[in-house]
């Protein structure tokens, strides 16, 4: 009895909390559901949902946002982002927690320090640098300037991590004969894996979502990524909803998929994140 | 490890350090060190290509700059509302997601899904919202009160809207950090109190959230310092406007280096936003490893 009247009342509760939440999150699905209607039917009655799948929109801004090319844009930077800055930061937090004395505290505290620089602080710094440099209207100079940024959380995370691992475990490979790369490579890093995946969850989430950087960087039209695109399409679109809206569904799509697929090492990343 | 071992590979750890090392000298320490501060003793414009020794003359215009001080003053008053919104609506949402309610994971996704979405997209949304949503509701019920307002079009409403949207996008985050602190709070504690009587709200208020002290602290600061950072939102919500009333310090900077091109000044204003930055930042950490220590 007891226990069929516990179930009514989390089933009665849950229902509510998830009515909230889709209130919560109206404005999103408002957007979304308005990206299937023609322009006329969007200033009329927005709150209707579509009656039928009108997808001109979408074929339409697609085209004048350049979609493909910016997606593809984004992908090529943010995947080479996560992997340079997972991959050299857990070898940069591997060199540090092996190396003994002061030099490794040295190396630690440079890079713990670096959280407390904001990239707004360095921007104009980074055009100038960018520019001297010739990596400005380039996607590589994003890659290189965000991985820069990124590693300063990457080393803190994995070394922390690094000190839960047993040295015995490493010094029982060496006596094996296991190499020096060997090991950091075959026995630590497999125990590292759900770090790994935290911090390049993290790393893709950044880079993805990144505005700041590339509308400084890069001018050119052709390198845009899908945030700075998103910003240019509006200026040039303001009067059509129906194509601001569907471009804007777009570019809110990639980056929500991840969310449902990594939902799990999203929130124990970002999580994480701020506690350690 | 012997020691004979360890001299040997000891270059190879070096060597590994090197990478990463290299990356974040060029990227953050060596643009802060060897840019933004130096350059923020000379009056530097790039387009009129001037470039002159003045000391601190930079820093003593600041003080008399009614912008960067207004900027100064926006930033706050959007770190306190923000701050008390988003922890008040977190707290509040964490708490229900605690209980083993039905539809938990799809609950949690419809609060943290606009924390991952960028800045400038939430902005976006929101726009949409406020200039075509809400005007069109409200004249279909008959409020034509709200219909009109206008939200971006005075400085208080345009605060009231960058209040909203950060608030908006900053609550899921927060939620989830809850949502991990409540966890914390052992199971056989909530019995004992319940046992003892103490239920519903008094359990909230005696039990729960004095528990819950150190999560709250972390979401403290990691509200502050977001709210220094500030950008994205405002510069696409409103840019700043109307007339310069909602520009934050970061946007305030961007304004004067990228729209204005003075390079030195700006830089100024930047040391001044690391040095409030880091101060905050320092804080926070020194108290989450004093955490760290007890857990």
């Amino acid at each position: 009895m007891k226990a069929s009247k516990e179930k009514t009342k989390y089933g009665v509760l849950g229902a509510v909390v998830l009515l909230l939440g889709i209130i919560f999150m109206l404005p999103v699905f408002l957007i979304i559901s308005n990206a299937f209607k023609p322009n006329k039917d969007i200033l009329t009655n927005f709150i209707a949902l579509p009656t039928s799948l009108y997808l001109d929109n979408f074929t339409e801004a697609m085209e004048i946002m350049n979609f493909w090319t910016v997606f593809r844009n984004t992908v090529l930077v943010t995947v080479s982002t996560v992997v340079i800055a997972t991959l050299f930061s857990f070898f940069c937090a591997y060199g540090i927690s092996h190396l003994k004395g002061k030099i490794s505290t040295f190396f630690y505290m440079l890079f713990v320090l670096g959280q407390i620089i904001p990239f707004h602080t360095v921007m104009i710094a980074i055009s100038v640098l960018a520019t001297n440099a010739h990596l400005n209207n380039t996607l590589i100079g994003l890659v290189i300037f965000n991985s820069g940024f990124f590693t300063a959380f990457g080393v803190m995370t994995f070394v922390g991590f690094l000190k839960g691992i047993p040295r015995e475990l490493e010094e029982a490979a060496t006596l094996d004969g296991c190499g020096i790369w060997r090991t950091m490579m075959q026995v630590v890093f497999p125990l590292l894996v759900p770090t790994t995946v935290t911090v390049g969850v993290l790393f893709f989430l950044w880079s993805w979502n990144d505005f700041l950087l590339p509308s400084i960087l890069n001018g050119d039209e052709s390198l845009r990524t899908i945030t700075v695109n998103l910003y240019m399409f509006k200026s040039s679109t303001s009067a059509q909803w129906n194509l601001f809206i569907a471009g804007l569904t777009l570019s809110m799509l990639p980056i929500v998929v991840i969310y449902i697929l990594a939902q799990r090492y999203i929130t124990s990343g970002l999580t994480s994140g701020a506690i350690k | 490890m012997s020691d004979l071992l360890y001299k040997k590979n000891r270059k190879f750890y070096i060597l590994l350090i090197l990478p990463a090392l290299a990356l974040y000298c060029f990227g953050l320490v060596g643009p802060l060190l060897a840019g933004t501060i130096p350059s923020s003793f000379y009056d530097w414009n790039l387009i009129e290509g001037n470039k002159d020794w003045i000391g601190f003359g930079n820093y003593v215009k600041l003080f008399s700059d009614t912008t960067f001080l207004h900027s100064l003053l926006f930033t706050m008053i959007l770190a306190v509302f923000t701050i008390i919104g988003t922890n008040i609506l977190a707290f509040f949402v964490a708490f229900l997601l605690n209980e083993k309610i039905f539809g938990k994971t799809v609950s949690r996704a419809m609060f943290f899904i606009p924390n991952i979405i960028s800045g400038v997209m939430v902005a976006f949304v929101w726009i949409f919202i406020f200039t075509g949503a809400i005007p069109s509701v409200a004249e279909s019920i008959g409020l034509e009160s709200l219909a009109n307002v206008s939200w971006f079009g005075t400085p208080t409403m345009a605060t009231v809207s960058v209040i909203i949207v950060s608030v908006w996008q900053g609550t899921g985050f927060l939620m989830m950090l809850y949502l991990a602190g409540l966890q914390t709070i052992p199971q056989d504690v909530l019995e004992a109190s319940t046992l003892d009587g103490c239920t519903g709200l008094k359990k909230i208020i005696k039990i729960q959230l004095p528990l819950l002290m150190s999560t709250v602290t972390i979401n403290l600061f990691v509200s502050i310092a977001g709210a220094f950072k500030a950008f994205d939102i405002p510069f696409a919500l409103t840019a700043g406007g109307p007339s310069k009333s909602t520009q934050t310090v970061a946007l305030n900077i961007y304004n004067d280096a990228f729209g204005s091109f003075k390079t030195g000044y700006g830089s100024a204003k930047s040391v001044i936003l690391f040095l409030i930055i880091a101060i905050v930042t320092i804080i926070q950490l020194s108290i989450t490893r004093k955490r760290e220590v007890e857990a």
